[in-house]
């Protein structure tokens, strides 16, 4: 067993061959934990699409593995590949891509039904996630009704429905405004946090560095740059580890946005021993 | 995914109507044109169940009155009249001819009664005497209405002048209609005296038609005896095979402009919902849940179309039998049978290109925006 939600071990993924053979992808790694974010950019044509692809079971690697909780899924059969997709995996497109003649609520509970639950319970489900995700009255609207927002919260509520443990995001900013897009984007980091369900996310947009634990960066085919987020414990800031305030405590390594935040930190953990004897 | 086939259906109503019009339309060709057809079955054998009896005598061999002929020699009443479990024998003279009113000529059964006939007479008259006597006739009321003529007025039957003295009602059909003369007026005009075409038989209380119809048969020669039923049946028979096939061509056409309007109407609901199919196939929907959204889709809208055919129909049956017309449409048990039954072939086939189309479909497109 692995403590990985995602191990992917050197796929390559090629398009025709011969003279006219493209490589898509070529000899990626990478592991994702549970609850962590994990980000790809890169520039258009990189690899960022395919890559997404390959993970989500939706296109087989040419090479390498993919292993989801230490399942090989890249060798499984094509017949097997929805019930994986739709037990393991939620989706969220840049372009939400809901069913335009189903209500939100419908819209969340089908992905359950298509799992076999039954269609009372998809519901019950359904219209919980949506009331947590703040759609309480909308989940009569048909998609057309509601803004670009509340489709992405619609979009996330059906990625979340059956529970899966890899979330799979596709530029889910890319249609929001920057307030819209931020407000989701710190909406996916308290899921994934609370619920430790990983997630992926494929996008242009660099605001979102901010809430992901790595971000990794796609082009020609390969990851060419590894930029490591951490969260600064005192402001809860996210910050790039190698450009972060570097603090070995206890023998924990920690990262803050500004030394005043590490002198804080800290002051603090200074004050909580006293406070409880282990400092005189 | 049911749910989700009619909401795709109801969603674009302008699509919706297209669909389930062009269904209706094409399954109320075949309802209409079986009910036109029930209909002149029924009203061709009406003269045979109205008359009263409950078994019918012919001359050997001959089963029916359409396009048919019968002639027995007069004794063979009371031959039959001799056979136990027999009431009561009344003979009728029939011939298939026309009642000529100025220059239209109506295709007519002329029966010709015996005085005080106790059956075989006008059941339902709405104008005039039910009985002829010589010189007269009793007609049917849309053909004297459709002619412009009326009680009292003048036909020609057989080539002699008939003075109208009933009108009778449900003896006309799309095929042809009843006359009734006097007996021997028929036989004058027929020039065959000692002869009769038909007797009708009344048995006895407690007596089974079939059985005495057995004996009837069994001791008189040269004749062919059955049930009333039986009779209609054979009357029935002979308008059905001369219309099988018309009926069928004409089920065949509405079958396949059925078949058409689905197919094109489900391929193109499918061809524009191309992309959602492509995102429940990413999302994880198997193809066989596809394949029931698009079949349930197809199915639906057949039903929709077939239950509005039959609405119209059915009102359309209404109208006809207000109208007065020679003609009444009837929508057999049988029929819907049949016709829900090509509705349900007609969904499977309109499913099967855009099936089709999902197979190929392929999910990781979602992601690459198409």
């Amino acid at each position: 067993m692995t403590d990985q939600t995602l191990t992917v071990n050197q796929v390559t993924k090629r398009y025709g061959s011969g003279s006219t053979e493209v490589v898509a992808v070529r000899g990626i790694s990478l592991a994702v934990a549970p609850g962590e974010i994990v980000l790809i950019m890169g520039p258009s044509g990189s690899g960022k699409t395919t890559l997404l692809s390959m993970l989500g079971a939706l296109l087989k690697p040419s090479e390498g593995e993919i292993r989801l909780n230490g399942n090989a899924i890249s060798s499984l059969d094509e017949r097997r590949l929805p019930a994986i997709r739709l037990h393991k995996f939620g989706f969220i497109f840049q372009d939400f891509n809901l069913l335009s003649a189903l209500s939100a609520l419908e819209n969340v509970a089908i992905v359950a039904e298509l799992a076999g639950v039954k269609r009372s319970v998809a519901r019950q489900k359904a219209t919980a996630l949506l009331e947590v995700l703040g759609l309480k009255d909308r989940l009569n609207f048909l998609p057309e009704q509601l803004s670009g927002g509340e489709k992405q919260r619609v979009a996330i509520a059906r990625a979340l429905i059956n529970d899966p443990a890899l979330i799979l995001a596709d530029e889910p900013t890319a249609n929001l405004d920057s307030k819209i897009g931020h407000e989701i984007m710190r909406l996916m980091r308290k899921i994934a946090k609370e619920q430790g369900r990983s997630v992926v996310i494929v996008s242009h947009d660099q605001r979102i560095k901010d809430i992901a634990d790595r971000v990794l960066w796609l082009e020609d085919g390969q990851f060419k740059e590894v930029v490591t987020m951490a969260t600064d414990p005192v402001c809860g800031m996210t910050v790039e580890r190698e450009k972060a305030v570097r603090l070995e405590w206890d023998g924990q390594v920690f990262y803050f946005c500004a030394t005043g935040c590490r002198d804080e930190f800290i002051d603090r953990d200074k004050q909580d021993k006293v406070n409880d004897g282990s400092l005189r | 995914m049911i749910r989700l086939a009619f909401r795709n259906l109801f969603q674009n109503k302008i699509r919706l109507v297209i669909s389930v019009g062009g269904v209706a339309l094409a399954l109320l060709l075949i309802l209409s044109l079986d009910a036109i057809f029930t209909g002149v079955e029924r009203r061709i054998t009406v003269y045979v169940k109205n008359s009263s009896a409950d078994i019918f005598v012919a001359q050997s061999g001959v089963r029916n009155l359409h396009m048919a002929s019968s002639s027995m020699p007069a004794f063979v009443r009371s031959k039959v009249k001799a056979v136990p479990g027999v009431d009561s024998v009344s003979p009728i003279q029939y011939v298939s001819n026309m009642v000529v009113i100025g220059d239209e000529r109506n295709l007519a059964y002329i029966i010709g009664l015996p005085e005080k006939a106790a059956m075989g007479g006008p059941w339902r008259v709405s104008a005039g005497r039910s009985r002829p006597d010589p010189g007269e006739a009793i007609i049917d009321r849309t053909v004297a209405k459709n002619s412009g003529i009326t009680l009292g007025d003048e036909v020609e039957i057989l080539g002699e002048e008939f003075e109208v003295v009933g009108l009778t009602e449900e003896t006309a059909s799309l095929v042809n209609s009843v006359a009734f003369i006097s007996e021997d007026d028929f036989t004058d005009l027929r020039g065959d005296p000692g002869t009769i075409s038909f007797l009708l038989v009344k048995v006895k209380d407690g007596e089974l038609p079939a059985s005495v119809a057995r004996r009837i048969q069994a001791r008189v020669r040269d004749v062919t005896v059955q049930t009333t039923g039986e009779f209609a049946n054979q009357e029935r028979k002979v308008v059905k095979d001369m219309s099988t096939d018309l009926i069928t061509i004409m089920n065949l056409i509405g079958f396949l402009i059925g078949l058409a309007v689905m197919a094109l109407t489900v391929y193109t609901a499918t061809l524009s919902r191309r992309a959602e199919y492509g995102v429940l196939k990413a999302l994880g929907a198997s193809n066989r849940q596809l394949y029931r959204t698009v079949l349930a889709q197809a199915t639906l809208s057949v039903l929709i179309g077939f239950l509005v055919g039959l609405i119209i129909t059915l009102i359309l049956s209404f109208i006809v039998d207000g109208l007065g017309l020679n003609m009444e449409l009837l929508v057999s048990g049988v029929s819907l049978v049949k016709v829900a039954g090509l509705s349900l072939i007609i969904a499977g086939f309109s499913a099967i290109l855009p099936i089709r189309q999902i197979t190929g479909l392929d999910p990781a497109a979602v992601f690459r925006g198409k």
